[in-house]
């Protein structure tokens, strides 16, 4: 067993694995975050798409012990106080999604990308998500979504 | 209808919340005290006989709570769709790669594959038939013992053809193949079973239809379907594939056996092997015409390849003849549909049902149709389209048909389809640009001789608030939305005020699968239906307190209306006199999809009377020297009724298209010898966000005069019908050689004109 | 099947001890992209795990010769790397083209390499350039150029004690006129059908003085078309020339068929791509 200590939405916590276990078996059965998916265990879909130490990964191919001492954002880390976030409620106003399971991931790597680019054209965002596999939409009105929440974004940090 | 307040608007669908803060349940994310971890053990072989299956040594291992095998099914060991011939769990012989033979259930996943890993199993493999041509010769080794290889065969014809033909002037024939394609829903396949503590079986079930996996569950239990509850939680997609049970039996029989939950869950690789695919097709295509261009007659002959199960084989292929002709005036029609065992995978339902190859097929030959005759692919299209008042060859009334030529006239407007060719045809000395056309015509409803009814109940408290409960499955389409929706409009209440349970067959009676286009239809009516009733109850009360004609009244916003000016009094103030005269506002409706009298079952089996029509045109670019394909533009007009939500049906249009430009180009499950090749999505190309164009949506809103309700009926299938059509007619407009099979990848585009 | 014990060394050296010790049963983790899948399908089945994130192999220097990059480096950070963007630009380009966004964020420059599969994106444009590798162990260290590192499918000639520390990058082959092509059958997220590096560098007269065609996905392994090279050598670029050589890379490459493309058409778009990769390789000369 492995014992580790990981930030995970602002809190800490300290967890013993096995040392195989994925940050993604971390997450959803060890924490009880499921909002992010298991979509396919081999980093081909990014429903699984967390922030570690602020950059994008697919949770399912990064072994916990990997992410000893790290922390952690999760799409439950979005909404602070029970107030959503912009991409939220725009992923939500511009139906940016159909069935949601995409939706977790979907939004950490909007998110990553927003932090990094405050002004991103569509194609840019489209390069964002390009490891993030929707099969409902065609990622038309998520771009959308995206280009709204950064408007929003910018219109506040003036 | 046009001064609606909730109906029409682009509101955030019902679920949206939960969704986009990580709180939606999906089977997956159930977890229970005491909860087992399912797994099923799957053939590695496409046919082979099972000498010896072993459990003994498996059932030993700690932390294994129980292991089945077929001997050990309470009730029947089979699905049932059309026909009981799939056994949930082999007995003596493996029909395809992925064929359970077992199930495993375990304190955790790990314990669960080692048991798997213990499970002894002896297999004499045998010969497959992996060519459905060659399953259908009289002497072909019997696939399921007993049954015939062609397990469904089918002809329909009417006028004369062959006298249409020998007199036409032109006469087009080919032969095309489409593929074996997978949905790739994002949610792998999954059920979670329970015992109750009065020993009823409950299963949280990842499906299109709650009320036919009940039936299904307890036939394999043996147990009465009053003793059986099933309850979709959030659904991660499913186009078709989850219309058809999976594992939900093997969780329900895992749960029966132990008495403990038990959650199953597929992984990627399994998903990808045993479930239902669309059909390959092989279809030899006639097209007769008159020299300017006057569709005279069609002749087609289709193979599918069923694999070895019957599934939804014979309603896919009779899906296929109702619109083999296309959308177009056609008096002399023949059609022949077979469908064949194969050890090839199993396939059903997948979004379209038959319509995406058949319009293949007809709108290429209209491309090469135009081409022989010179004439404009838009011209001969709108020369020989149906109208409002056509009679199909199937004999059905088309009663809105307006949108057919429409839609051909705005996408044509949209990218000024008469100087498309201006543009730089040649950008570089490898790269070629075309422009493609296709107009299409799909159906919505179960059709004649199928139920086709739904049922909802709505119940609005003293508060005002309304609770409404609906067994329509959704997987991601929208229709808890739409419910909700029509429901607000009807009771003049906003969205926050009503609650909507999960499909729950405790609750809810069937409201059928959510299938077929349907359930904007027949769920919308049955809550329009129930709404309206509550709403009676309202003006009721209100036309008493306000001593006013009720039909001066209305509900808005929250607030009754006279004469349309809003009223002091709020529906809240209606429901809670409402409450205390004892008058219920609780109402329960069947609604039943009713086919004309004039129009039997017998003209054409599973025809539907509301059609949805669209024309997608696409602008590609192709590299001559690699065969690359890059879609520059996708228009694509559609028909949708009424629409109840803009972002729904938006949602539905893009996404079916980008379904459709996979199947286009790149998607393809590669079968050998009847084993799938790249049963991942790293190998199942699906086009991802850089694949896709910004696609140019516009949406004609056409009132639907037949059942629907407030006009609306169903987008869901319709947008992806016409895109592999248009790809095609645009990639042989910049090569200017014709494409006969998809998908249409770079290395078939470059290989074309070789042989 | 015993789950892997889990350690993190804080130096290099450390780790060079704990592969010394535990030889082939251990397997070291960068990125972990493409070793945890090996591990889930249990292809690899390693004792122990060394985990590098903290053995500081994550730096980029110039040295008097050579641009000095840690093999642990992210293909993002190679991405955003400016410095290999100016002076490397076929290996910032295929960077671009290389899996998506999140896997990027893991995948080291390092695992590209050892995992040693014949489609590897970055090992075309790393070879173009003549990359060095440095291997260490406990006992010492050696380098030997990229191209010969590769036996065979996942094989290379790495020890069981050794570690893939660091690749160089000659300032002689900077700012040479270099262009990389990726043929995959989407635009993210793909595995090469084909993939490969043209680098061409001119003398004051225009003549070609060095040539480098590396191709994935065409062999057992990443390989150069030393022929076609030989041809470029001292002659002019010219349209006709490039198509000649582009006809002899066709004539020295052994690809298979597979899912992803058949052997036909591998022939077909290693003659295809290399000229178009030569003529942009001189696009801006």
């Amino acid at each position: 067993m492995f014992d580790l200590e990981i930030e995970v939405n602002g809190k800490q916590e300290q967890v013993s694995v096995e040392a195989d276990t994925t940050l993604l078996y971390l997450l959803r059965d060890k924490l009880g975050l499921t909002g992010s998916k298991d979509g396919c265990r081999s980093g081909d879909c990014g429903a699984c798409v967390v922030l570690l130490d602020g950059k994008t990964v697919n949770a399912c191919m990064v072994l916990a012990p990997q992410a000893n001492g790290a922390s952690v954002m999760t799409v439950e880390g979005l909404a602070k106080d029970g107030e959503l976030h912009p991409l939220q409620r725009c992923f939500s106003e511009s139906w940016a999604f159909q069935c949601g399971f995409c939706t977790g991931g979907m939004l950490m790597s909007c998110y990553a990308l927003l932090k990094s680019n405050s002004n991103p054209t569509r194609d840019e965002i489209r390069a964002a998500i390009a490891g993030n596999f929707c099969r409902c939409t065609g990622y038309q009105a998520l771009v959308t979504a995206v280009e709204q929440a950064a408007a929003e974004l910018r219109a506040n940090n003036v | 209808m046009s001064d609606t307040h909730i109906v029409g608007k682009r509101v955030p669908a019902a679920n949206a919340n939960e969704i986009v803060t990580g709180q939606a349940r999906y089977c997956p994310d159930i977890d229970l005290p005491g909860m087992l971890f399912g797994k099923l053990l799957y053939s590695p072989y496409a046919r082979a006989r099972v000498i010896r299956l072993d459990v003994s040594k498996a059932r030993k291992i700690p932390g294994v709570a129980a292991i089945i095998t077929h001997a050990d099914i309470p009730g029947e060991n089979s699905y049932l769709y059309a026909a009981a011939d799939q056994p949930l769990l082999v007995i003596d012989e493996v029909r395809y790669q992925g064929e359970a033979l077992a199930a495993v259930a375990a304190v955790d996943e790990h314990t669960a594959d080692i048991a798997l890993a213990a499970i002894e199993v002896e297999y004499e493999q045998l010969p497959g038939i992996f060519d459905p041509v060659e399953a259908m010769h009289p002497d072909a080794d019997q696939i399921v013992p007993g049954e015939k290889n062609v397990l469904s065969s089918h002809s329909f014809s009417t006028g004369d053809v062959e006298a249409a033909i020998a007199t036409a002037d032109v006469v087009i024939q080919n032969k095309y193949q489409t593929q074996c394609a997978e949905h790739a829903f994002l949610e792998t396949e999954g059920g979670v079973g329970l015992v109750e503590d009065d020993g009823r079986i409950t299963v949280y079930s990842s499906c299109q239809a709650p009320h036919r996996d009940r039936m299904q569950i307890a036939r394999a239990l043996a147990m009465p379907e009053s003793m059986v509850r099933v309850i979709t939680p959030s659904i991660g997609g499913a186009f078709g594939a989850k219309d058809e049970a999976h594992v939900q039996i093997h969780a329900a029989l895992l749960a029966h056996a132990t008495g403990q939950p038990v959650r199953l869950i597929r992984g990627r690789r399994e998903s990808i092997l045993t479930h239902v695919k669309r059909h390959p097709f092989i279809v030899e295509y006639t097209t007769a015409a008159t020299s300017d261009g006057k569709l005279v007659a069609v002749k087609a002959r289709a193979i599918a390849d069923a694999g070895p199960y019957t599934n939804a084989t014979q309603e896919v292929l009779h899906k296929f003849g109702e619109f083999v002709g296309g959308p177009y005036k056609i008096v002399n029609l023949e059609v022949e549909l077979i469908g064949v065992r194969t050890n090839n995978p199993i396939t059903g339902a997948f979004r379209g049902f038959g319509a995406p190859q058949a319009a293949f097929v007809y709108e290429s030959q209209m491309d090469d149709l135009a081409r022989k005759l010179g004439m404009d692919p838009l011209q001969i299209r709108l020369l020989n389209g149906v109208e409002t008042g056509t009679k199909t060859y199937t004999g059905v009334l088309i009663r809105e048909g307006s949108a057919m030529k429409a839609s051909l006239r705005k996408a044509a407007e949209m990218i000024a389809w008469q100087k498309r060719h201006s543009c730089e045809r040649q950008p570089a000395p490898h790269l070629r640009r075309g422009f493609g056309i296709a107009t299409t015509i799909k159906g919505s409803g179960a059709g004649r001789g199928i139920a086709d009814h739904a049922s909802a109940a709505l119940e609005m408290h003293r508060d005002g608030s309304v609770i409404l409960h609906s067994a329509a499955a959704d997987m991601g389409q929208g229709i808890v939305t739409v419910m909700t929706q029509i429901a607000a409009e009807r009771l003049g209440i906003d969205l926050a005020s009503i609650t909507v349970t999960n499909a729950d067959t405790s609750r809810s009676p069937d409201a059928g699968p959510t299938c077929a286009s349907r359930q904007t239809m027949v769920s919308g009516n049955a809550v329009l239906k129930a709404a309206n009733t509550i709403r009676d109850s309202l003006l009721t009360m209100a036309a008493r307190k306000t001593k006013t004609e009720k039909h001066r009244l209305d509900l808005k916003v929250g607030h009754l209306t006279i004469d349309g000016k809003p009223h002091e009094l709020s529906v809240k103030d209606l429901a809670l006199r409402a409450s205390n005269w004892g008058i219920p506002l609780h109402s329960e409706s069947l609604v039943h999809f009713e086919y004309p009298e004039d129009a039997p079952m017998a003209t054409y089996r599973f025809a539907q009377e509301v059609f949805q029509f669209g024309t997608q045109i696409a602008q590609v670019l192709v590299d001559c020297e690699t065969g690359q394909v890059t879609v520059e533009r996708l228009i694509a007009v559609h028909d949708a009724g009424k629409m109840i939500n803009p972002g729904g049906v938006y949602g539905q249009i893009e996404g079916g298209i980008a379904q459709g430009i996979g199947y286009a180009l790149t998607e393809e499950l590669i079968v050998e010898a009847g084993l799938t090749q790249n049963p991942s999505l790293e190998n199942y190309i699906v086009p991802l966000s850089l694949d896709i164009p910004e696609i140019e949506i516009e949406v004609l809103e056409i009132p639907e005069p037949f059942g629907a309700p407030l006009g609306a009926k169903g987008i869901a299938e319709s947008p992806l019908v016409p895109t592999a059509p248009a790809i095609r007619n645009a990639i042989c407009d910049a090569i200017n050689k014709p494409l006969y099979r998809l998908p249409m990848t770079a290395e078939r585009i470059l290989s074309i004109g070789d042989d | 099947m015993k789950p892997a014990e889990f350690l993190s060394p804080t130096t290099l050296n450390d780790a060079l001890e704990l592969k010394h010790k535990h030889g082939a049963a251990a397997r070291v983790i960068a990125g972990g992209t493409d070793l945890i899948l090996r591990m889930r399908a249990q292809v690899l089945t390693p004792s122990l795990l060394i985990d590098l994130q903290h053995a500081a192999l994550n730096n980029i220097k110039v040295s008097d010769k050579y641009l000095e990059v840690g093999a642990s480096l992210t293909i993002s950070e190679v991405l955003q790397n400016t410095r290999i963007e100016d002076l490397f630009p076929a290996i910032h380009m295929a960077c671009r083209k290389f899996a998506g966004p999140p896997i990027r964020n893991r995948a080291t420059i390092g695992g590209n390499i050892v995992n040693a599969s014949p489609a590897a994106d970055l090992v075309s444009p790393l070879i173009a350039y003549d990359a060095e590798i440095v291997l260490k162990s406990a006992n010492g260290e050696r380098t030997m150029p990229l191209v010969t590192f590769f036996t065979g499918a996942g094989k290379t000639l790495l020890k069981d004690d050794e570690i893939l520390t660091q690749i160089r990058l000659p300032l002689s082959a900077a700012s040479t006129n270099a262009y990389f092509i990726k043929l995959a059958q989407r635009n993210s997220m793909a595995i090469s059908q084909l993939n490969l590096t043209t680098r061409l560098n001119l003398n004051r007269q225009g003549l070609i003085e060095t040539a480098r065609i590396v191709l994935g996905s065409v062999a057992a392994v990443p390989m150069r078309a030393m022929a076609a090279e030989a041809m470029l050598v001292g002659e002019k670029s010219s349209e006709d020339l490039f198509y000649a050589a582009a006809a002899q890379a066709r004539q020295e490459v052994k690809p298979i068929s597979d899912i992803r493309a058949s052997r036909e058409y591998r022939l077909q778009m290693t003659q295809v791509l290399v000229r178009r990769a030569l003529l942009e390789s001189i696009a801006n000369v």
